[in-house]
């Protein structure tokens, strides 16, 4: 299988990135140090190509309805101008993506999803796609997409916009960027303050190449998970995934069932989950996706399905699904790393707070 | 891409290095091995008297993202490990060559003719990269 690059795969060799295959994709990985790149991230700007995400437009007067349909979460009684995070699910209640959506106008909607996913949610988006006044289009070959992560992102994006409101966390903004149309969307994956930006190729380019040479941070796929798992944000194919549920997961907050319908609302309609996922840290040993988790008495309990060193910490962090009936009631669990127990403490918060609005 | 291979000491496929003097063996990783992992944040080696087996794995290192395999060069016993890394495991990204984990007597001093020469690793990284 061939793998797809972005339009701005040769910026990233010329900054002497490491490339990884991923999803499908020929990936940055890391450019200089993961390290140094989270810290940018939480301390300053850094900017991350995620051009290999899709992009879905709907589009006609009944679009809120269609996509409020779709997803679990509430779409329709989000303003305009709102992003909104939810799962999209079978009609057995697992889940076959997350995503986000972003109602541009009335009667006009964007979703952006996991490049992994984009046939999958297409496919399954489109089947449902009967009897609805608008039209659904996925437009992911037409958008590179960039996200400009830290606290210091909208010091440096306000010059370079015709105009960028202070918009809230989770709203969009249609600009533009050098004469070209983009779209702005103060969103992002590390829990700091940032913005997606979407656009045509060229133009996302031109706006790299202006990033990069205003010294804003280029930042690999590697720092990305590290700053997503320090902030505790699930990863579709680790903590979400074919077989799990958004209880499963954690999601239920997105689950909606005040709608009078959405795909897996019957079936979810118990709110049951099988399985819960905790966030583990550690004195001493790095989890890694796999490891197993014991309780105090030695006994599997579930699995690793993130874990890194923290950047921030200093200390190995990780998510864990675990059998809903083997959660410890004593916030203690052990990590089975090489045959060796580590002791792992339970924590219920984020373990770092990011500064986003 | 490899440029930093000293000529007095031996490799291994596995990307380490090995300081040969009379039957004691001093064992790091390369300047290639420790440039790929990227920040070196984790490593476990064994405790001296333990006994290693040529080909077997001896320890890990890792770094952010990743975990490798320490595999030992030759067969015999652990009589010292680097304190210095403890606690400090970053000092390999700054330093491979001055930073050895462990230093291992050998059983058999023959398996020496099984490491590469600096010529040898050279080739290796550039044909296997």
């Amino acid at each position: 299988m061939t793998t797809l690059k972005t339009y701005l795969y040769d910026e990233h060799l010329k900054l002497g990135a490491k490339i990884v295959p991923f999803a499908g994709w020929d990936m940055p990985v890391q450019y200089t140090s993961v390290k140094d790149e989270v810290l940018a991230v939480r301390q300053n700007v850094g900017v991350f190509d995620v051009s290999h995400m899709g992009e879905f437009f709907v589009e006609g007067e009944d679009a809120e309805q269609f996509v409020d349909a779709v997803l679990t979460n509430d779409i329709i009684n989000a303003p305009v101008a709102k992003a909104v995070y939810s799962p999209l699910c079978r009609d057995n209640g697992t889940v076959i993506d997350d995503l986000i959506v972003y109602k541009l106008a009335p009667g006009r909607i964007m979703i952006c999803v996991n490049a992994s996913n984009t046939d999958k949610d297409f496919n399954w988006i489109k089947s449902k796609h009967v009897g609805y006044k608008c039209s659904l289009t996925n437009r992911s070959n037409d958008f590179s997409l960039l996200a400009i992560q830290g606290p210091k992102t909208y010091e440096t994006l306000l010059p370079l916009f015709s105009e960028l409101p202070d918009i809230e966390y989770y709203s969009v903004y249609e600009t533009t960027f050098e004469g070209e149309s983009v779209i702005a969307a103060r969103t992002g994956y590390t829990g700091e303050d940032g913005f997606e930006i979407f656009g045509r190729h060229e133009t996302i380019k031109a706006l790299w190449q202006k990033l990069i040479s205003l010294r804003v941070t280029p930042c690999g796929l590697a720092a990305r998970d590290v700053l997503r798992l320090e902030v505790g944000y699930p990863l579709y194919g680790h903590e979400i995934n074919d077989e799990t549920t958004p209880y499963d997961a954690g999601l239920g907050w997105a689950v909606k069932h005040s709608k009078t319908k959405f795909i897996g609302k019957e079936a979810l309609a118990d709110k049951k989950a099988n399985y819960k996922t905790i966030k583990l840290i550690l004195e001493k040993g790095i989890p890694r996706e796999g490891y197993p988790v014991l309780n105090s008495a030695n006994e599997p309990i579930g699995i690793i399905t993130s874990g890194t060193m923290s950047v921030v910490l200093n200390k190995g962090i990780a998510m864990a699904r675990i059998q809903i009936d083997k959660v410890p009631s004593d916030e203690v669990a052990l990590v089975d790393i090489r045959q060796k127990p580590y002791p792992a403490q339970i924590t219920k918060k984020p373990f770092v707070t990011g500064g986003h609005k | 891409m490899a440029t930093n291979i000293p000529g007095n000491l031996k490799y291994t496929k596995e990307h380490e290095w090995t300081l040969i003097e009379g039957d004691t063996v001093t064992i790091g990783i390369t300047d290639f091995a420790q440039s790929a992992l990227g920040d070196i944040v984790f490593l476990e080696v064994p405790e001296v008297g333990t006994h290693l087996n040529a080909g077997a794995t001896f320890g890990v290192v890792e770094s952010i993202k990743s975990v490798s395999d320490l595999y030992s060069p030759v067969t015999g016993e652990v009589v010292a490990r680097n304190s210095d890394l403890e606690g400090s495991p970053e000092k390999i990204n700054e330093d491979a060559y001055g930073s050895w984990l462990i230093k291992v007597k050998a059983n058999n001093t023959s398996e020496f003719n099984n490491l590469l020469s600096a010529e040898q690793y050279q080739e290796f990284c550039n044909s296997s990269h």
